[in-house]
């Protein structure tokens, strides 16, 4: 009975738990009793995630035995329990803020029916994540899908929540038909449907083979990760599902998908091909940029980060897409670094997106809008939750010395890798995918400098913000708690890297931490960088906390090989500590010398001289986002809905009209022609139903004799 | 058609509703008529006659309600339609839908005097802005004092704005009223939805002075003064066209050689302020070379007007019955001389600027009004004609002698930022043609009639001041003082059509228009 | 483009010397009466008591006269003398003002409260090439928030107060203000009426005063000069009592 076993056991029993007391509380104290053990269970599986991955303890239970099927297992590694932790952070933030948020939902629907989905969701996730055979993992997942569905649904009386919640379930059915199926070709091949028997049975596949289980698994798993062309149910999932639920969507469901596509590749059946890491890489990277360009033309705050969402997963695949290069062109310690972007990545993104999601929903409590347009000024009624939503901002930006910096700089770093591959082809297609990540950084500081700004600064821009209030310490905790998480990913990665490497050299044989972080802390300089260099950097300060600080160095840093001798360094730990004293110090010369002489007033904002500024004289989300609107035109494909102007006596312009509307990309090149070919197949297929009784007599005549001829064809 | 044809069609279409009251000389004419049919009458003169509206002239008499609908056009003469009401009644047929130049004129008598107009939908809100003045405060009524220093208003009432957008996240750009390095005060909302400005909203007359209420009960000579402060860069223009309407009333004609100076004196100022406008244009575009070209020769007018009647703007040389002090004519010859160099630097300006693709790009097809709307809202003056509407009071109603002058009126037809700043150009040189054609035929003689005595009357005179044609209506009462003094400017029918140029631009193309109309805000709120 | 560039070495440089030098070119200001005995003949033609003759004592004050010329042509009187010149800038309260406070540069920026044009038109004459105040170290800033000069135009309509009061507290100290124009420093022919004022000091304290209707451009920049402290004040208003029948110059 060790560690592991109990906090896995107590997790479980504690979601039960969750169960029975959902369906025995009263509605009142449902809130309560969800935050609470969701809390606890949360605490106990970040403590088995903290403790598997530092101590490297696996655990093995042995479930039950299926005659000529395998060993149905629960296995727990290194990889599962960096997803679980993960997983923990985002419920813990989730549950603390449901403690208040969930209030709303009182007397109008059901609270019971909330906590008996949440507790399920929570364990049916957690059980995929240690599931060790094909047939558990299955069943968890499908438990997961309708639980998420339902929960999706959960606001039931709208119809189009319905409808989203319908088409994620469906799509998600289908991916994980295919992926399904890929795995049970891998459980063919390897005999078992036990995980850990895979990766030996898999080494003999042939390239058609593996192939096929690429695709199948990468586009299968890609339906739920959210990968462009099928990520049409994200944007319209997620925003409708309560914010504590889109903060667990976003944060952990879509990375159960990137789980799949991991699992299957990079550990069952290790990349040999060139082909399947370009597949990645591109799509990655269009998912990326697609993304980010609907999530600035959005001025719904969820939708906006739904597609943000979309525009993540897309980031993390690309890199997922350039270690997988590597690793087939052996070069496996690029792999390795591309591998610990994605993962960090991956792990900064469920942070701050459930920090979004969760501010978001608390502005959707305390205004009763999500529209941008129709917000403005929070920021005076909400210090706080803006405070920390400006961290979760700045974040997803990829501004130092936030998480997001780290993680993005060492994807696009891995990218700029490519140039040691031979193959120039390659090399061009790691360029463009480069600039399109480029370009999906600039376009994502736009879109949440507009979210932010939109949402809290400024004038008020409807009435309804005169109503908000500043949320109450149930809810700004959690937010603060995940923006501090933000910032100590940000500066410590020289601490997280050693454990993402911990856990994927298993997979590619490198170790990424060696390349990454030169030990200059410690006393004799390390071997593979050249003297006169380790000199320059010490002269730079990269000494600078030895002794004091626990960890080999504070400087992340790559150097390239022969043909590429370029040095590509960042520390966003000195970087913080450089910001802190400089905004210490500028703050004391201002406040203890040069103000001393001088008075500071406060005046007005200078408005032109007219009496009032009203609420429509300020800049509106659309104005902002307008010129990437136009600049994107061709790919945001509007059509004018309205144009008209309305005027009395053919001069007095009483109402000029104008309204657009946007398809989305997918939608009119993927979705709209492929419907049209499905509806076109099945009007033909149609002519059969004729409605005459003899046609129908004759269909079962035909059928019978068919029938009659295979079984003697068989028989014989 | 002849004034007698009017009047003849109007007594058939309208019969018994119309007559004739007076027929004055030169071609004026008053047609009293119903206030049932004045709309009809109006429109008809407007649209079938082809006549173009001056303005509307609100007077209020002893007993009754003096309305004056201003009408001139390609036919000689000017055609007053006079409407009367008893003082309690108050409500009028508005013009609106059959003469929509008529409109600001209605919306001010409403804020002025409180006059309903039916039909007119946009009233409320004009001269008098809403946040400073209670409703109903009619201060041009007889009854209220023009020299009580205006209070706080008993209802504070915020300003709605009538915006008009109605498209997801549209929201309202507000310029001013203190705005930009050196602007007259203004206010301007620019609707838009982020990219293109849909629409622009002024919002003027921040610089309202009142100069109507306060010129009543001030002398003739008095009232001069503030006709010429009305807008300190036409000063003689309108100094002018109050001269003009006092001396008919009081029925002394100034002497020739009165009349000549004035024309020469006149053409100087339009010189300059094209000057001043061709100056103002390349500096909204940026082009400093030409700006300080350009700036060059303004000053080189300005100091050349100083030197010859001692005041820059030209404030003061008119007075009732001629100028007040004669020019010998070796300076009249010395600024012929100094203007036709002024005028032929201006002439390789213009060279010059033609062939600047940067700086005609920002003009060329920016601020575009149609030939249609210019003659809709009735514009006038350099901007109408770069549309289209070529109409020059010195040849329709001709004034001070201009007669007997030869010159031309230059027209354009794309009604673009371009085409009125070719216009300017081209009156410029007009312009100095028409002052050597003064100086050359100077006659010997007197500048001011013998002293006279003002009688009570009234009379309209008029001018084409340097942005268009301005018509001053004065009424001197029994007391000798001015009773009623209403101030026609171009620039207020003409920031009326501004808003025609400042549709679906690019925002940074808002001050190249605005300089391309090169409209006074102080002539428009006087 | 070289055109312009040619075009400008030929037009050469014709920037006035002042304030280093008097600016003698023809043309440049319109003048201003100066006191003397004939003024008791025209005080009573002056339309807004610049002139003023009573009990045996006259006064010429500058912040009245708005350049009606009666007291220079009248008919059958003498007509009052007309000096030329451009430097009338005074200050409200006596003495100098103080010099280097806005160091090296100077913003300024002009609000329009009602003026007829012409001061404007003046003020926009000074980035001619003529007046040149840049070399000055005079610029016009569109806002007040960096403005350190507020050039006042205009008698101050009553639409206008509240903008031009807004315009003032949102300037930072230090910070000066120059009335410009008679409309500004007494209401010229204006005010005070239902709807225009007797001037600046209505609204907000004045610093500086430049008399002329409307001030040339050299008067305009001998104000600035006198708010910054560069050059001296000078009298706004000046009497003689009947014994003594002594001009007094104002240049």
């Amino acid at each position: 009975m060790n560690l592991e076993f109990i906090l896995l056991a107590t997790f479980l029993v504690l979601c039960c738990a969750g169960v029975l007391v959902a369906i025995l509380a009263p509605d009142r104290r449902n809130p309560f009793a969800l935050a609470w053990i969701g809390s606890l269970a949360s605490v106990s599986i970040l403590w088995l995630s903290v403790d598997v991955l530092v101590s490297g303890h696996t655990l093995e239970i042995p479930l039950w035995t299926l005659p000529r099927l395998g060993m149905l297992t629960i296995a727990v590694g290194r990889l599962s329990a960096l997803f679980l932790g993960t997983a923990g952070i985002v419920f813990l933030a989730a549950s603390v803020f449901s403690v208040a948020y969930l209030r709303r939902y009182l007397g109008h629907y059901s609270l019971k029916w909330f906590g008996v989905l949440y507790h399920t969701l929570f364990a049916s996730v957690v059980l995929i994540l240690v599931a060790g055979d094909v047939l558990s993992f299955l069943l968890a997942w499908e438990v997961m899908a309708i639980a998420s569905y339902l929960l999706v649904n959960y606001e039931h009386e709208h119809e189009e929540n319905t409808q989203a919640g319908w088409l994620m379930l469906a799509m998600g059915e289908a991916g994980t038909l295919a992926a399904g199926i890929a795995l049970l070709i891998l459980a063919n091949s390897a005999g078992s449907l036990t995980f850990s028997k895979f990766a030996a049975g898999s080494a003999t596949l042939a390239p058609g083979m593996r192939w096929a289980i690429f695709l199948l698994s990468f586009l299968g798993f890609g339906v739920k990760a959210g990968l462009v062309p099928f990520s049409v149910w994200l944007p319209r999932a997620h925003p409708v599902a309560p914010a504590n639920v889109s903060a667990i969507l976003s944060g952990v469901i879509l990375n159960l998908g990137l789980y799949g596509i991991v699992r299957v590749n990079m550990e069952f059946l290790p990349m040999t091909l060139l082909g399947p890491g370009l597949v990645a890489l591109i799509l990655g990277s269009i998912s990326a940029l697609v993304g980010i360009l609907y999530a600035t033309a959005e001025n719904d705050m969820k939708t906006m980060l739904a597609h943000s969402s979309i525009e993540n997963m897309g980031i993390i695949v690309t890199g997922l897409g350039a270690g997988f290069i590597f690793t087939a062109t052996g070069h496996s310690a690029l792999a390795a670094i591309a591998f610990v972007a994605a993962f960090y990545h991956m792990l900064n993104h469920s942070v701050y997106k459930a920090l979004l999601f969760l501010g978001a929903g608390t502005v959707d409590l305390h205004v009763g809008t999500r529209d941008m347009d129709r917000l403005g000024g929070l920021i005076k009624v909400m210090p706080w939750t803006g405070l920390f939503f400006l961290v979760g901002a700045l974040s997803i930006s990829a501004l130092p010395p936030f998480n997001g910096f780290v993680s993005e700089w060492l994807t696009l770093q891995s990218l700029l890798r490519s140039v040691e591959l031979d193959s120039a082809a390659i090399g061009t297609v790691f360029a463009f995918c480069g600039a399109a990540l480029a370009l999906t950084a600039g376009l994502a500081v736009t879109c949440f400098v507009k979210a932010f700004a939109m949402t809290f600064l400024g004038m008020a821009r409807s009435k309804q913000v005169d109503q908000a209030f500043e949320a109450k310490r149930a809810i700004t905790t959690p937010l603060g708690g995940l923006a501090v998480l933000c910032l100590v990913l940000g500066v410590t990665p020289t601490f997280v890297i050693p454990v993402l490497d911990n856990t994927l050299k298993p997979f590619t044989g490198a170790s990424a931490a060696q390349t990454l972080i030169p030990p200059f802390f410690l006393r004799t300089a390390p071997a593979q960088l050249p003297p006169a260099f380790v000199s320059e950097f010490h002269d730079l300060g990269a000494q600078i906390g030895k002794g004091v600080v626990p960890a080999a160095g504070l400087v992340v840093l790559h150097r390239g090989a022969e043909r590429n001798p370029v040095v590509f360094a960042m520390s966003t730990s000195y970087m913080f500590i450089v910001l802190v004293l400089l905004l210490a110090g500028s703050f004391g010369i201002v406040r203890l010398w040069v103000a001393r002489k001088r008075t500071v007033t406060r005046r007005l904002r200078w408005d032109g001289g007219i009496r009032r500024l009203l609420p429509a004289m300020t800049y509106t989300a659309t104005g902002f986002s307008s010129p990437v609107s136009v600049i994107f035109d061709a790919v945001l494909h509007p059509t004018t809905v309205e144009d008209t102007r309305e005027t009395i006596h053919e001069h007095f312009r009483t109402a000029i009209r104008r309204s657009r509307q946007d398809i989305h990309i997918l939608e009119w090149i993927v979705f709209r022609p492929l419907a049209a070919v499905a509806a076109s197949i099945a009007d033909a297929c149609a002519r059969m139903h004729n409605g005459r009784l003899n046609a129908y007599v004759t269909y079962v005549l035909v059928t019978l004799i068919g029938i009659l001829l295979l079984s003697l064809s068989v028989q014989t | 058609m002849e004034l007698t044809g009017i009047v003849e069609q109007a007594g058939q279409r309208w019969p018994g509703m119309a007559r004739l009251l007076t027929r004055r000389a030169a071609g004026e004419c008053e047609l009293e008529c119903a206030p049932s049919i004045a709309p009809d009458l109006c429109g008809w003169l407007f649209s079938e006659l082809g006549y173009s509206f001056g303005t509307l002239i609100v007077e209020e008499r002893k007993s009754e309600w003096e309305l004056r609908y201003i009408f001139y056009g390609n036919s000689d003469g000017i055609v007053q339609v006079l409407v009367r009401q008893p003082l309690a009644e108050r409500v009028f047929g508005s013009l609106i839908g059959r003469v929509h130049a008529a409109d600001w004129n209605e919306r001010e008598a409403e804020d002025l005097f409180g006059l309903g107009f039916q039909g007119h939908p946009r009233l409320g809100d004009f001269v008098l802005h809403d946040d400073r003045w209670d409703e109903g405060v009619a201060p041009m009524r007889k009854g209220v004092n023009g020299h009580a220093p205006h209070t706080k208003p008993r209802h504070e009432r915020d300003w709605q704005p009538h915006l008009v957008l109605e498209a997801p996240g549209a929201f309202v750009m507000p310029i001013g009223p203190v705005y930009s390095g050196i602007a007259e005060s203004g206010l301007f909302l620019l609707e838009t939805q982020g990219e293109d400005v849909v629409r622009t909203l002024p919002r003027l007359f921040y610089k309202y002075r009142g100069i109507e209420k306060i010129a009543e009960g001030r002398t003739a000579a008095d009232v001069l003064l503030l006709a010429e402060r009305t807008n300190g860069t036409s000063a003689f223009a309108h100094g002018l066209a109050f001269c003009l309407a006092t001396e008919k009333i009081c029925g002394i004609e100034p002497p020739g050689r009165a009349r000549r100076l004035r024309v020469l004196l006149a053409e100087l100022e339009r010189l300059r302020h094209h000057t001043g406008a061709i100056r103002e244009i390349c500096e909204s575009t940026g082009l400093a070379v030409g700006t300080s070209q350009a700036a060059i020769l303004e000053e080189e007018l300005l100091s050349l007007s100083c030197a010859f009647t001692g005041h820059r703007y030209l404030f003061g040389a008119n007075a009732i019955g001629g100028l007040t002090r004669d020019f010998e004519t070796g300076a009249c010859r010395n600024v012929i001389a100094a203007a036709r160099n002024i005028v032929e630097r201006l002439s390789e300006l213009e060279e010059m600027l033609r062939f600047s693709s940067s700086f005609l790009d920002r003009l060329e097809d920016v601020g575009i009004v149609s030939q249609q709307d210019a003659r809709t809202f009735g514009l006038v003056g350099p901007i109408a004609r770069a549309s289209g509407v070529l109409r020059d009071l010195r040849k329709l109603l001709p004034y001070s002698g201009y007669e007997a002058f030869a010159f031309e009126v230059p027209g354009e037809q794309e009604g673009d930022g371009y085409a009125r700043l070719r216009i300017l150009f081209a009156e410029g040189r007009q312009a100095f043609r028409v002052m050597e054609q003064a100086v050359d035929a100077l006659p010997e003689g007197a500048v001011r009639t013998e002293a006279f005595e003002s009688r009570p009357g009234a009379a309209l005179g008029w001018v084409e001041a340097p942005r268009g044609a301005a018509f001053h209506w004065v009424r001197i009462g029994d007391d000798g003082a001015v009773a009623r003094y209403r101030l026609a400017t171009p620039s207020f029918i003409n920031w009326n059509g501004f808003h025609l140029a400042a549709e679906n631009f690019a925002f940074q193309d808002f001050p190249i228009i605005m300089a391309s109309f090169g409209l006074s805000v102080a002539e428009n709120d006087r | 483009m070289s055109d312009w560039v040619l075009r400008g070495l030929k037009t050469g440089i014709k920037t006035t010397r002042y304030p280093d030098a008097p600016e003698t070119r023809p043309g440049i200001s319109p003048g201003l009466p100066i006191l003397g005995q004939e003024i008791a003949g025209v005080a009573e033609l002056c339309p807004t008591r610049a002139l003023l003759a009573e009990n045996r004592c006259v006064t010429v004050d500058y912040r009245r006269c708005v350049h009606c010329f009666r007291c220079a042509r009248p008919q059958d009187v003498t007509p009052a003398r007309w000096q030329p010149g451009y430097e009338w800038a005074a200050v409200e309260a006596s003495g100098n003002l103080e010099r280097g406070v806005f160091g090296g540069s100077l913003h300024v920026l002009v609000v329009d409260a009602g003026d007829c044009g012409a001061c404007l038109s003046e003020i926009a004459q000074l980035n001619n090439p003529y007046y040149n105040m840049h070399r000055l170290g005079f610029f016009i800033t569109p806002t007040p928030r960096s403005a350190d000069v507020l050039l006042v135009i205009g008698p101050v309509t009553d639409h206008m107060r509240l903008p031009l009061q807004k315009c003032y507290e949102a300037m930072p100290t230090p910070k000066r203000v120059v009335a410009v124009g008679a409309c500004a420093l007494s209401g010229g022919v204006f005010g005070p009426s239902f709807v225009a004022g007797s001037g600046a000091a209505d609204v907000i304290p004045v610093d500086v005063l430049v008399p002329g209707c409307p001030p040339p451009p050299l008067a305009i920049l001998h104000g600035l000069l006198v708010a910054v402290g560069r050059k001296p004040a000078a009298q706004i208003t000046s009497s003689a009592g009947p014994a003594k029948a002594e001009t007094v110059e104002v240049i």
